[in-house]
């Protein structure tokens, strides 16, 4: 589903020149579950990034789904990744003003989902989710768990195949932590790709296979049993 | 202290310079536009107060009613100053004015024709203050053929202004010497004139009657005597002294005159109000109108509040960012007290600095100003010692309410909410600052709506029919020095080719004589039956020429012998009569009244009624006789090359009439002096408006700047879900729109209410068509996403990934 090929990403200041990524080279098949470690700074955020196809790459190639993006115009790129690719982020990064219910429809809106199926959509993902109680609730009015496990119901709402989740469980205590990787597990099972950057060996061990990274390179992959 | 609160304010202008730049700007133009019309508001009214005496001069007017006329004069009964001098011992002295029209002057060889000439009364410089630069003030106006001119006038024709005892050759006639000069007339005087001639040249200064009223008349009354006390005597004065002239020509005493429902009022006019409130019959010159100060004082203080409630909304919205910098410095135990000096200190020293900017941007926008304005104002904040304190003052103020409501309200915050970030979620959607943004877009909206009222009602009376055609009408001015030859000239003057037709005629319907007279409908003279109305003499091509139309009846014509004593009436006239067949009728008119004896005049035809006076009153009843009168002649050209032809009337004009000035203008021009203050005023308001709009765009693109940053965050979420550049730009600016929609509800109403009531001041007026308020909103609805895609698509274009950074 994903391969990538001599990814590079090189931040420029006025001063420094940060090579984030550093012929980076990955592939993630269809229906994995993989974890990604590393260091602060290695870039693992940078990579998660360009694979959700939010930034683009100074050089390399990144096939998705067996098509050239590297060099995708940003319409193109909101086009695959709305159809394609949820996104769970350790800050949860909801929208404020936004209802619970809101929040999880906003990705329907966005892809021309018709209003009455989307209504039947954000109830059974938030059925799903456990959180069907709290729908009319503001972010704020949530605990970290509650909020994320929203995320995750946005993030999963369109069915996508890829999820990526950039430390999911980061804010969260652990009993939270474990009902987000349970859900993402879960989420796996059925059939999603999904690429988690996490600090935690504890969490990496719900993955398939973990690619430990080092100042933008792979230095390790191992896989899991 | 305050240095160090100084220091941080200057310090945190400059961090984020765009919105200080825009909150200053906008402040500025606010402030700069306000004070130009401030300044033009004291000038209009300073008018005549340059007279040391102004408080005490009075101008005697006249109110009259008779026949089925109503006159409002601004002059009185010839003999009526020197009466109440005599009979009245409050009155200190009068003087009198009489207009007579230009003279023919000589410099050097050269004919000269000037305009700004009045007889005056010896006793002038008694009354108005004209202080003299040479000439005895006492003497200066009483031998005959004696003539006081200003300054720029001695040096104009003698090159110093040490004039008097010099004579100028007037008409090609008679010799007149210069008795005094004076300084020029300031212009804020109701009257400017170049020329004063004394009153004893003029032969009707002597004819004290008291039925015609033709004097401009003030009076000074002495030191604390009541005006009302002496008004309250002039209906005993009128009985007294018209009433005997009223019996000598009607044969009906002052009883029964007043008992057909007529009567004569004097009554006095306070010298200082004659600029603004007077619009009378026989102005010295046209006079300008308090509606203007009123409409202009309104501009003035919306766009002053438009300016304010920028200031506050980006004041508070910029503040909002500063939440949480307040919260540390409460934590790290700073006083409440303390804080709320560091924002009033920045926000009065952003208003000291558009204080400043105001002033130099009034300086640059002064000269255009008083073109468009047709003033002399200038910027001497010395000469009006109290005007910097009331500025100052005034920013002082702007300041101070700008910065209290952040100042107040963050300040009294606890540190743990706004550290937790909980303000500035509650001041994204705040109300006030929605309130405030609704304000300045109805005020905005208004203003566009008056805006394109007054401009359709220019446009209706340019385009109105007037009755007559205006276009391609040569008026040669004063052919009365053709003697004889005049209707020679009309003759060949049509043999031009160019030429279509020509009238000689000293009455036309944008300038030139006006002269009415009682019509009476009965042998009798029947005061009842009486049309009081414009009779003009003309000739047989005045209709034609003019392109006016007959709607019964025939035109004069040469091949009636009767024709003259035919007569055509407009009508207006027709319909005060109450004629069903008015052709055949026979009507009556004065020839002289002492001996009463009229002259038959038959009824010709009916001509559609035309304006010959100002689009702010009807169409009054006229007619025409036809008579030679070489006053003017008007021409009909129809040329490619007017220059040329111009020229080749000029020549024919200069071969008969050798040494006159050949003095011509176009009908349509002199139809546009006519609405000149229309116009002006018109021009000034659009200007003063599209300011107005600009000071509230200037606000809402700060302010949808301030909406775009809180957003950020926001804009980045959506954007990673999927939402597209004109999503994210759409959803941005249906939250200003919705403002403007709510401001135009509420703007539409009081914009028709304002601009209905200003049209009522026209007796021939445009309507204010649905479509004025559809293009309104649409304007400002247009501006506002406008202003706002700026900031908008640049927050839409932002990359989600920087947006989500910042964490
Ligand atoms: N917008 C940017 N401008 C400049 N440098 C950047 C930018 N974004 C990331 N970097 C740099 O690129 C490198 C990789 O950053 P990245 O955020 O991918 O690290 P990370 O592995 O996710 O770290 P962490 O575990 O702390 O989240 C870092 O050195 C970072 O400073
Ligand atoms: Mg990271």
């Amino acid at each position: 589903m994903i391969k990538i090929r001599n990814l590079e990403k090189i931040y420029r200041t006025e001063e420094v020149e940060t090579v984030a990524l550093n012929k980076i080279s990955i592939d993630v098949k269809e229906g994995e579950f993989v974890a990604i470690m590393g260091p602060s700074g290695c870039g693992k955020s940078t990579l998660l990034n360009i694979l959700g196809l939010l930034d683009d790459p100074d050089n390399g190639s990144f096939l998705f789904n067996n098509i050239e993006v590297a060099n995708f115009n940003e319409r193109k790129r909101a086009d695959l990744r709305k159809h394609n690719i949820g996104f769970v982020f350790q800050s949860f990064n909801l929208i404020d003003e936004l209802t619970v219910f809101e929040n999880v429809e906003l990705p329907l809106i966005y892809t021309g989902v018709k209003s009455g199926d989307r209504k039947k959509r954000v109830e059974e993902v938030l059925d799903k989710m456990q959180i069907m109680h709290r729908r009319n609730h503001y972010p704020q009015q949530l605990s970290g768990g509650q909020q994320q496990r929203v995320a995750v119901a946005r993030a999963v709402v369109n069915n996508p195949k890829l999820i990526l989740a950039d430390e999911p469980t980061g804010n969260l205590d652990s009993s939270n932590g474990n009902e987000v990787m349970t859900l993402l597990t879960d989420l796996n099972e059925q059939g999603t790709t999904i690429i988690m950057v996490t600090h935690s060996e504890h969490d990496a061990r719900y993955s398939h296979r973990i690619i430990r990274m080092l100042d933008g390179q792979t230095v390790l992959e191992n896989i899991m049993v | 202290m305050l240095k160090n609160y100084l220091k941080i304010a200057l310090r945190n202008l400059w961090k984020s310079k765009g919105f200080s730049a825009i909150n200053i700007i906008g402040l500025a133009i606010g402030l700069a536009t306000c004070l130009l019309i401030m300044l033009f508001v004291l000038d209009e009214l300073s008018y005549d107060r340059y007279n040391k005496k102004a408080d005490r001069i009075y101008r005697v007017d006249g109110d009259i009613k008779f026949g089925g006329n109503h006159f409002i004069l601004a002059v009185a009964p010839d003999p009526m100053g020197a009466t109440l001098k005599k009979d009245y011992p409050q009155v200190e002295q009068y003087v009198r004015f009489r207009g007579q029209g230009g003279l023919l002057l000589k410099k050097g060889n050269e004919n000269v024709q000037e305009d700004k000439v009045i007889y005056a009364d010896s006793t002038l410089f008694d009354v108005f203050t004209l202080p003299m630069l040479d000439g005895d003030p006492q003497t200066a106006l009483q031998a005959p053929n004696s003539l006081v001119i200003t300054a720029t006038t001695a040096l104009k024709y003698f090159n110093t202004t040490q004039a008097v005892g010099r004579t100028m050759l007037v008409n090609n006639r008679d010799n007149y010497k210069i008795t005094a000069v004076i300084k020029d007339i300031p212009a804020q005087s109701h009257f400017n004139f170049d020329f004063f001639v004394s009153m004893a040249t003029l032969e009707e200064s002597r004819r004290n009657n008291w039925v015609s009223n033709n004097f401009n008349t003030y009076v000074v009354l002495k030191e604390g005597s009541d005006p009302k006390k002496l008004e309250a005597q002039f209906d005993a004065l009128i009985d007294k002294y018209v009433g005997p002239a009223v019996k000598q020509i009607m044969s009906i005493d002052m009883a029964e005159f007043k008992k057909a429902g007529n009567y004569e009022k004097q009554y006095l006019t306070p010298l200082t109000s004659i600029h603004l409130h007077s619009d009378k019959t026989g102005e010295l010159a046209p006079n300008s109108n308090i509606q203007y100060v009123y409409i202009f004082s309104a501009i003035a203080f919306f766009i002053l509040l438009i300016a304010c409630v920028n200031f506050m909304n980006l004041s508070t919205a910029r503040s909002a960012n500063r939440a949480r910098e307040v919260g540390v410095r409460k934590v790290l135990g700073s006083l409440k007290a303390n804080l709320v000096k560091q924002f009033l200190t920045e926000s009065i020293l952003i208003s000291c600095m558009a204080l400043v900017l105001a002033l130099g941007l009034t300086f640059i926008m002064l000269p255009t100003f008083n073109h468009l304005a047709a003033k002399e104002i200038k910027l001497d904040l010395l000469s009006n010692p109290w005007l910097l304190p009331a500025l100052l003052l005034m920013v002082l103020i702007t300041g101070l309410l700008a910065g209290s409501y952040p100042a107040f309200y963050l300040s009294s915050f606890k540190p743990i909410q706004v550290i937790k970030g909980k303000l500035a979620a509650g001041f994204k959607t705040s109300w006030l600052r929605s309130g405030l943004v609704v304000f300045q877009f109805a005020i905005s909206i208004i203003l566009i709506i008056a805006t394109i009222v007054i401009y359709k009602q220019l446009n209706f009376i340019q385009s109105h029919k007037t009755g007559f055609n205006r276009e391609q009408v040569l008026v040669i001015h004063s052919t009365s020095p053709l003697g004889s030859k005049a209707k020679t000239f009309r003759e060949e003057v049509v043999k031009i080719s160019g030429v279509e037709n020509a009238t000689m005629t000293g009455y036309l319907p944008t300038n030139g004589w006006r002269n009415d007279n009682p019509v009476f409908a009965d042998p009798t003279l029947d005061q009842k039956k009486a049309v009081s109305m414009q009779t003009w003499d003309v000739d047989e091509q005045y209709i034609s020429t003019l392109g006016m139309e007959l709607v019964t009846g025939r035109n004069f014509s040469k091949e009636f012998l009767t024709d003259s004593s035919a007569i055509i009436i407009n009508e207006a006239a027709a319909k005060m009569y109450g004629f069903t067949e008015p052709i055949g009728k026979n009507l009556y008119y004065l020839r002289d009244i002492n001996t009463r004896s009229a002259s038959v005049l038959h009824v010709i035809g009916i001509v559609k009624d035309f304006n010959f006076t100002s689009f702010r009153q009807q169409v009054t009843p006229l007619a025409l006789l036809m008579g030679e009168n070489a006053g003017n002649t008007a021409i009909r050209i129809n040329s490619k090359n007017i220059p040329h032809l111009v020229t080749q009337i000029e020549n024919l004009y200069n071969k008969m009439a050798p040494g006159e000035p050949f003095d011509y203008t176009f009908m349509d021009e002199d139809f546009n002096n006519l609405y000149r203050t229309e116009q002006r005023m018109g021009v000034i308001a659009i200007s003063f408006s599209a300011l107005a709009i600009l000071i509230a765009c200037l606000g809402l693109f700060g302010l949808a700047a301030y909406a775009a940053e809180q957003r950020t965050k926001e804009i980045g979420i959506r954007k990673v879900l999927g939402a597209t550049v004109s999503n994210i730009t759409a959803m941005l600016s249906k939250d200003f729109l919705k403002l403007v929609v709510v401001a135009a509800v509420i703007a539409f109403p009081l914009a028709w209410w304002f601009m209905h009531s200003w049209l009522q001041d026209f007796a021939y007026r445009t309507n204010i068509s649905w479509w004025v308020f559809i293009m309104a909103g649409v304007v400002a609805a247009f501006i506002a996403v406008f202003t706002v895609s700026f900031q908008t698509i640049r927050a839409a274009l932002m990359n989600p990934v920087k947006s989500l950074r910042n964490e």
